[in-house]
């Protein structure tokens, strides 16, 4: 498959990059794109399609092949990048929290300052969703059900234990007062299924999973784990709104091996940026519902940071292994 | 529904789109057909590169490497012995032992015919059905597929071979191989060993590999040294007509069809399971169970009638509600995202040109697989059995190395791969059947998760996994599969009682 990506790279290079005739030194062979999860994923759909427009703004005739080294909930690709050569020719996708809180837990092989940012693509917040059939109207109604009938209610979870979606929850927990259970499904499509099915009363999932069946009505989202309320759904309280400060967020980056030459991050911070102001694939994102938010490298470098110290601090309190 | 179906049609018959599905079909029979490379990889290269293009090339593509993929499966499982895709390790059991027998024609002709069909009733279902049958699969709750897993395990009883010792043992190895990994609810390591490459439980495409490939091509070479280079045992001339026999396989492919269209719209029991569950009903169904196994077309027929059933159907809940039935319905939907196309009802009314239009592609290429899967791919494919021995063993070997690491990419699972392909070779030179084993890893994890998940929803209450009617006709056919073979023995023992003359 590598082989097959590196053709497909080089014929589209080759068709996109062919007028740009300056040939600046770097980059002078193909640029290795890891990602950590299996082909056919969110962020492996994602690399693969920033790649492409990435290479046309890094002109050239660029190649960006991306590789997949899946395992371990993405803690081998990760491992891998940190370890990689800081010539610019390995970067890969990052995921926090995920990615921060391998490092939290004391799992991790490696550390947040073993990589170099070179900037955020998206920002998907965390939602505590209902079925459309469900007696909880709102996040009140919820919580005031828990305190009735305390460590009963359980909330079907998309990930595993660790996930996002579980330290939203453990946040939850201990902010509200409350007992809510976890389930955990591991994915989204099944809690998705669980929960229309009415197989469980409630779940936390991410917002860009959602939004579609919360525009058709058949869920009902009761608050979103972010600052402001999100574009695509205005009338979606967050849970700011609703008195309790919880802020649960995904985010998919771009990174490199710390101690990359500043100019070639500043190419590649420049590549992205343009990549991600490119018409095409804004519109291609827009339709495919896909949560773009670009921070440039020293801006996610801060976001990583923060949400380690936020994680630090859950596990602090309520350790989640 | 109608009204959109015509208005789709001229979109589906526009040249560069008819072309689109059979450069799809061809491609997706490669990938089917070299181990290591699935579905999935196919679909996922494929998405990015159809980014600027009209919805309908870009899904036309994807429709066709659906069903090419996977009936190209099958190519290899029937000639080599080798699965091509996970879901054709039922048609090894008959396809291999056909080939065996001189008779690769006949099976290829029987495989790729079933395979057509079943995709034809699931491209049609799907386009009959979509928004009803979700409702199916919205009555499948944690408790539900924990009984559908072990309906599954139920049917390794079909699958035990002769020695029904070995074959349990089989099993157990599996659903012990099965336990290997990260626990999801309290992410407890079980059998990791430290290796972070174990973390996720052992790849299923490295495994299938290893019991599959290796065992045939050490026996290959075995061969070659004892006699040198044997002449060819492979005969592609026609051997019979499969549509002439039309009323031996309709039973079959008629309710294979089924079994594969209602697996395929539950979402996470895939591929797989369709294929063993239709061969184990063949197998139950018909009046010589015993010759399954040994080279039986209706094993054949069954399996890949299952396994083409299952395409479209998976895409009925990804279509409608956004829940792919499968992992290649699942890269699907994120095709179709990139087009703008949000699944959902609201789908079928805001573009019902596309989506009608993606579905008579499904439609499409089943029918174009019947003529490029059953002329062009057998002959191409069918030439590698030419080779002596001492050549296709490690050709095949390259095939399958190269497959395997470019699944995750790592030397790791070449190692992994080698080791427990000589255990396998070990194991099938002492006659442990292989399939059981496999069908342990996969459905052994799904039983334990979901029972788990059972008991966190329902607090601990084992009446939760009674409680619904579904559950119910679940554990009715779990019992109905174990007590076929005991009443098969008994009306056998009764029979020899009353004419004890004969």
């Amino acid at each position: 498959m590598k082989t097959k990506t590196w053709l497909a790279g080089c014929i589209i290079a080759g068709l996109a990059a062919l007028p740009s005739a300056a040939l600046a030194d770097y980059p002078e062979k193909p640029i290795e794109m890891i990602v950590a999860f299996a082909p056919g994923g969110g962020t492996d759909v994602a690399a693969r399609s920033i790649a492409r427009f990435m290479e046309k703004h890094l002109g050239g005739g660029a190649r960006i092949a991306v590789v997949n080294k899946p395992g371990a909930g993405g803690e081998i690709g990760w491992t891998e990048l940190a370890r990689a050569k800081p010539d610019g020719y390995t970067i890969g996708m990052i995921n926090p929290p995920a990615f921060n809180s391998l490092v939290v837990e004391g799992k991790a092989k490696y550390t947040t300052d073993d990589f170099q940012p070179i900037g955020n693509m998206v920002y998907d917040p965390g939602i505590l969703v209902v079925g459309k059939d469900s007696p909880y109207k709102t996040l009140a109604d919820l919580i005031e059900a828990d305190k009735k009938a305390p460590n009963t209610i359980v909330i079907g979870n998309s990930g595993a234990v660790g996930s996002s979606d579980h330290i939203g929850l453990l946040n939850l927990n201990r902010q509200a007062g409350t007992t809510f259970k976890p389930a955990f499904f591991g994915s989204t499509a099944p809690v998705r299924q669980a929960l229309l099915g009415g197989h469980v009363p409630a779940a936390t999932m991410n917002l860009s999973e959602a939004v579609q069946l919360a525009r058709s009505g058949d869920i009902r989202i009761l608050g979103i784990m972010a600052e402001e309320r999100s574009k695509a759904l205005p009338d979606v309280p967050t849970f700011r709104d609703q008195g309790i400060d919880l802020v649960v967020t995904t985010s998919r980056g771009l990174a490199a091996p710390k101690g990359v030459p500043l100019e070639i991050l500043a190419k590649l911070q420049a590549a992205l940026e343009a990549a991600m102001n490119d018409p095409e694939y804004r519109d291609a994102a827009i339709k495919a519902e896909i949560p773009l938010h670009y921070l440039n490298a020293e801006d996610y470098k801060a976001l990583i940071d923060l949400i380690s110290k936020n994680l630090a601090e859950t596990w602090k309190v309520t350790p989640w292994r | 529904m109608i009204d959109a179906l015509l208005s789709a049609l001229p979109l589906v018959f526009e040249p560069a789109n008819l072309f689109a599905v059979l450069l799809g079909t061809v491609a997706g029979l490669v990938v089917g057909a070299l181990p290591g490379l699935t579905v999935t990889t196919g679909i996922a290269v494929l998405i990015p590169l159809t980014f600027g293009l009209d919805p309908l090339f870009a899904l036309g593509m994807m429709a066709g490497m659906y069903n090419g993929g996977s009936y190209g499966g099958a190519i290899p499982a029937i000639l080599l012995r080798v699965p091509g895709t996970p879901a054709s390790v039922a048609t090894i059991l008959d396809g291999y032992e056909m080939t065996k027998q001189g008779k690769a024609a006949y099976a290829l002709q029987v495989a790729v015919v079933s395979g057509v069909i079943g995709s034809v009733l699931s491209a049609i279902s799907l386009i009959i059905f979509a928004p009803g049958l979700v409702k199916l699969s919205l009555l499948f709750g944690p408790a539900e597929y924990f009984w559908v897993a072990i309906l599954g395990l139920a049917t390794v009883a079909s699958l035990l071979g002769d020695d029904f010792l070995k074959g349990l043992i089989a099993t157990v190895i599996g659903l012990l191989i099965g336990t290997i990994g990260t626990d999801i609810s309290s992410g407890t390591e079980r059998y990791t060993f430290g290796l972070l490459e174990f973390a996720d439980g052992l790849d299923i495409v490295v495994l299938l590999s290893a019991l599959f490939a290796i065992p045939p091509v050490l026996m290959m070479i075995e061969e070659a040294l004892k006699t040198g280079m044997p002449g060819d045992l492979l005969k592609l001339k026609r051997q019979g007509s499969v549509l002439a026999d039309w009323r031996r396989y309709l039973p079959i492919w008629m309710r294979s069809s089924v079994i594969g269209i209602i697996i395929g719209v539950l979402p996470g029991a895939g591929g797989s399971m369709s294929c063993y569950l239709a061969y184990n009903d063949a197998k139950r169904a018909s009046r010589q169970p015993e010759t399954f196994g040994k080279g039986n077309p209706e094993g054949v027929a069954a399996s890949e009638a299952g396994n083409g059933a299952d395409n479209a159907a998976s895409l009925i809940p990804a279509l409608t509600l956004g829940i792919p039935g499968s992992g290649v319905a699942a890269v699907i939907l994120g095709g179709l995202l990139v087009h703008g196309l949000r699944p959902g009802p609201q789908l079928f009314a805001e573009h019902p040109d596309v989506v009608y239009g993606f579905m008579v592609q499904m439609l499409l290429s089943a029918v174009m697989l019947a003529v490029v899967g059953g002329l062009t791919a057998t002959r191409i494919f069918g030439q590698a059995l030419r080779l002596p021995r001492v050549v296709l063993a490690p050709v095949i070997m390259l095939f399958v190395t190269v497959g395997v690491y470019a699944v995750n990419n790592t030397m790791f699972d070449l190692y992994t791969l080698l080791g427990i392909g000589l255990v396998a070779y070990m194991l099938d030179k002492l006659d442990y059947p292989n399939a059981p084993i496999i069908l342990g890893v996969i459905l052994g994890p799904i039983a334990e998760s979901q029972l788990l998940l059972a008991m966190t929803i329902s607090g601990g209450d084992p009446m939760a996994l009674v409680s619904s009617p579904m559950s119910m006709i679940m554990i009715a056919l779990t019992l109905f599969v174990l007590a076929t073979p005991l009443w098969t023995v008994w009306k056998q023992r009764r029979r020899s009682s009353v004419e004890p003359a004969k």
